[in-house]
């Protein structure tokens, strides 16, 4: 047992750590130089755009000058902004957005899969027509919707009139109070069935003879669903659910196209609320500040993704 | 059936107006201008239509070489969804023309709506990845001559005279004293309203609303009669026509954002809170909140949506774009069955006035349009512009042939004397309405011409209108807060 250690010792003495990790590099050399251009790639397209977003954070760009002529302000940027109302009032339509259209997507993409998980004729050509939302153009869907809840002669408005449900069309996407929850409508529209897709693609791999097993020990179809189905779900539905929660946060198409964050904010979230300071008033580095604090939230979300892949891998290993 | 509604009275208030406008903008006068600007009238206009002819070729000939070898990169703001097809026919035209005049000029030209170009523009002069020449809207040339990315550019450069142009437009074009750009067209708005709807509803069928009062009480009076929208409102962010049905309503009751409606504008002091403005507001929150006399859906909506309302018959009254005229003749030809001719009793019913005025006589409008421009090499995709090559195409576009069917249905030549063109007499046969709103032009309002004025005019005040409408806000709120935004953003800082 002396001896081992002695004979583990002695490399370390005679050549340090290094030359362990050098000739692990160079053992594994020909890895390295097939992701080289990989890497060089990245650093290129978004190492340099996060460094160059965080250094612009600590600057003001006024209207009239170039931004090579920006003036560095430390951190007023980031105290102007969480001290700005509107910055609040944008999170918190930002958090209910993403909360709402996240959960609710996912259960109703879930609902919709196991629905559709039963064998019956029409099964294949009913899951082709609910994909439709999520394959067709957001920009065009959000020009639909935009007519169909539009506030004078929309289509919805046009048909309650018609019935005599209202008198007048409904304010969807002209009032405070209805324009989220509406745009929250169309968003869970074309992202359910996105989250119907990936369950469905879960759910064929719960196996039968565990369902059946189950079965003829008694168990009845909530039993079934909430002790065999849903475990072996859990990863699948924890990815989903990040990616809707990821996809959500950085929504702009739909809100952009249909309100443009309005009526007086009352729909901008985050994302949007970046591009109007960036691209429609200039302040490139108020809307870069906002940038890393949206990164730093999504970079949260990925790493939780992350993990829970790398969970998913190890159980599968370990099945 | 169709009625000019301008009376001799207006004609020379206008007149007068303009005169003492003109004088006060104005450069110090090198030469005469092509016509006479203090005889500015229906008639007059009229009078000088088709009395001279211009060899663009020719002309443009003595600025480029007709055989000049080159490339051009080009970035316009062209037609959009509420333009009529005429004008694309003109577009369309007006390249080919270009080509065939100058073959071995390679022309990479790419059309913008108003809404993208700004955002496009911006983003590729960070990127030094701007094309070599680029027309904008009028409110732009300010921010990016100010920012050192255009080249100076006056008239004389492409062959034409500093005279030849409005002296409001060369306006928007100078920053410190130094031109940077050449107006391509424009134009100011006029009134527009259905005659059926207004005897309908127990008003003169024939007689626009006189004042912004009067507005907010003919609104009323036809939703509370008939169920329908009264005015048409629009105050959608980030859209130009907000300002531009905004701006006269806020200048008519004597308010602004500075002084920018006064004879010698200093923009120093803000007045988006004055008492003024704020009755200006409230006369907007009155047909919204109050009457609900305009479409709900104005927060969300551009012009282009209140047209087919208009034709629709749904909607009575509306600042009305020159080119709305043709826009309605499109939109009918379109419309199938019973539509069409619902569409074509509203355009018999059309009517065109002045734009009303505030309570103390004042009337105003925008002066809009769109200049053309040269960028800096340095900011250009490939770093170099051809110079000469641009200078063909801005004298083709500034030329009194092509700045006049450029603008044939939807605005007016920049350069003055496409006013003279046969192609003037033309159109004022063929347009209707187009003297009324060509008489519009002399209480034309240039914004105020800063750096700032793009984000003052598409988001700050859209955001005013937005905070009262929406009772986010009370108007003296909405007022103050679009001020201290101003404010702000003058001193270089705010969100």
């Amino acid at each position: 047992m002396t001896i081992a250690t002695g004979e583990a010792e002695t490399p370390r003495r005679s050549g340090p750590a290094r030359s362990g990790t050098a000739r692990r590099v160079w053992e594994h050399r020909a890895d390295y130089a097939y992701v080289t251009p990989a890497i060089l790639v990245m650093l290129i397209v978004i190492a340099y755009p996060i460094y160059y977003t965080i250094d612009l954070s600590f600057y003001t760009t006024p209207p009239s000058l170039q931004l090579k002529d920006k003036i560095f302000v430390g951190f007023d940027n980031y105290k102007a902004i969480l001290t700005s109302d509107v910055f609040w009032r944008v999170t918190v339509n930002t958090l209910i957005w993403t909360l709402a259209s996240t959960i609710l997507s996912f259960t109703l993409g879930f609902a919709t899969a196991l629905a559709l998980h039963a064998d019956f004729i029409g099964r294949g050509a009913l899951r082709a027509i609910l994909i439709i939302p999520w394959v067709i153009s957001a920009v065009a869907a959000s020009y639909i919707w935009k007519w169909i809840y539009h506030s004078d002669f929309g289509v919805i408005g046009a048909v309650l009139v018609e019935l005599g449900i209202a008198d007048r069309p409904p304010n969807f996407i002209d009032s405070v109070g209805t324009v989220l929850p509406s745009l929250i409508v169309v968003n869970i529209w074309r992202e359910f069935p996105f989250a119907m897709i990936m369950m469905t693609a879960g759910l064929q791999t719960v196996p039968d003879q565990l369902l059946r097993a189950a079965q003829v020990d008694g168990a009845s179809a909530w039993q079934r669903f909430w002790h065999v189905t849903f475990p072996h779900l859990r990863n699948v539905s924890t990815v989903t659910v990040l990616l809707l929660a990821v996809a959500n946060f950085n929504s702009f198409i739909i809100p952009w196209i249909m309100t443009g964050g309005g009526p007086s904010n009352a729909s901008h979230i985050w994302i949007t609320h970046i591009y109007e300071l960036a691209f429609g008033r200039q302040r490139w580095g108020v809307a870069s500040a906002y940038s890393v604090l949206l990164f730093i939230i999504l970079m949260t979300l990925g790493y939780f993704y992350v993990r829970a892949l790398a969970g998913g891998e190890k159980k599968g290993r370990g099945a | 059936m169709t009625r000019f509604t301008l009376g001799g009275g207006a004609i020379l208030r206008g007149t007068v107006v303009f005169a003492s406008i003109a004088s006060l903008v104005s450069a110090p006068a090198r030469a005469e201008p092509p016509v006479d600007l203090s005889k500015w009238s229906p008639e007059y206009v009229r009078s000088i239509a088709g009395t001279a002819e211009f060899d663009t070729a020719k002309e443009c000939g003595k600025v480029t070489p007709l055989d000049y070898k080159g490339r051009l990169t080009f970035w316009y703001q062209g037609v959009f969804e509420g333009d009529p097809d005429l004008l694309r026919q003109y577009y369309k035209d007006f390249f080919e023309t270009f080509r065939k005049t100058y073959p071995n000029i390679q022309l990479e030209d790419q059309a913008l709506t108003y809404n993208d170009l700004l955002d496009k523009f911006r983003t590729a002069l960070l990127g030094n990845a701007a094309p070599m020449a680029v027309r904008l809207q009028i409110l732009g040339g300010t921010e990016f001559a100010s920012k050192g990315y255009l080249q100076p550019l006056k008239p004389e450069d492409v062959g034409w005279s500093t005279e030849d142009f409005w002296p409001g437009a060369m306006k928007a074009v100078t920053w410190d004293g130094v031109t940077y750009g050449i107006p391509t067209n424009n134009e100011t708005m006029a009134f527009i309203w259905n005659a059926d709807i207004f005897k309908r509803a127990g008003l003169d069928p024939n007689k626009a609303p006189a004042t912004w009062d009067d507005v907010v009480k003919y609104s009323k009076q036809i939703h509370d009669k008939l169920g329908i929208a009264g005015y048409g409102l629009v105050a959608r962010k980030n859209a130009g026509n907000t300002p531009y049905r905004f701006m006269p309503q806020l200048w008519g009751y004597g308010g602004g954002v500075f002084d920018e409606a006064s004879a010698n504008p200093t923009y120093k002091q803000i007045q988006l809170n004055s008492a003024a403005s704020k009755r200006a507001l409230q006369a907007s929150y009155d047909m919204y909140v109050r009457d609900k006399s305009v479409p709900v859906s104005a927060l969300t909506n551009q012009q282009a949506d209140n047209q087919p309302l208009f034709l629709g018959g749904q909607l009575g009254m509306m600042i009305s774009h020159p080119s709305d005229y043709n826009v309605m003749l499109d939109l009918q030809k379109k419309a199938t069955g019973t539509d069409k001719e619902k569409a074509q009793t509203v355009i018999d019913n059309m009517r065109y006035g002045l734009i009303p005025t505030g309570p103390d006589g004042k009337r105003a409008v925008v002066f809009g349009g769109s200049n053309i421009h040269i960028l800096k090499p340095e900011y250009v995709d490939g770093g170099k512009v051809d110079e000469p090559a641009a200078k063909a195409l801005i004298c083709f576009w500034t030329s009194p042939e092509w700045s006049l069917k450029m603008a044939y249905a939807g605005s007016n030549p920049g350069n003055l004397n496409g006013f003279k063109t046969k192609w003037m007499k033309e159109r004022l046969d063929s347009i209707k309405f187009l003297d009324v709103t060509t008489s519009m032009l002399p209480y034309g309002i240039p914004f105020p011409a800063l750096p700032q004025s793009p984000e003052i005019m598409n988001i700050i005040v859209p955001d005013m209108l937005q905070n009262a409408l929406t009772g986010a806000m009370t108007v003296d709120q909405a007022a103050d807060d679009a001020a201290k935004k101003v404010e702000d953003l003058m001193g270089g800082g705010g969100l």
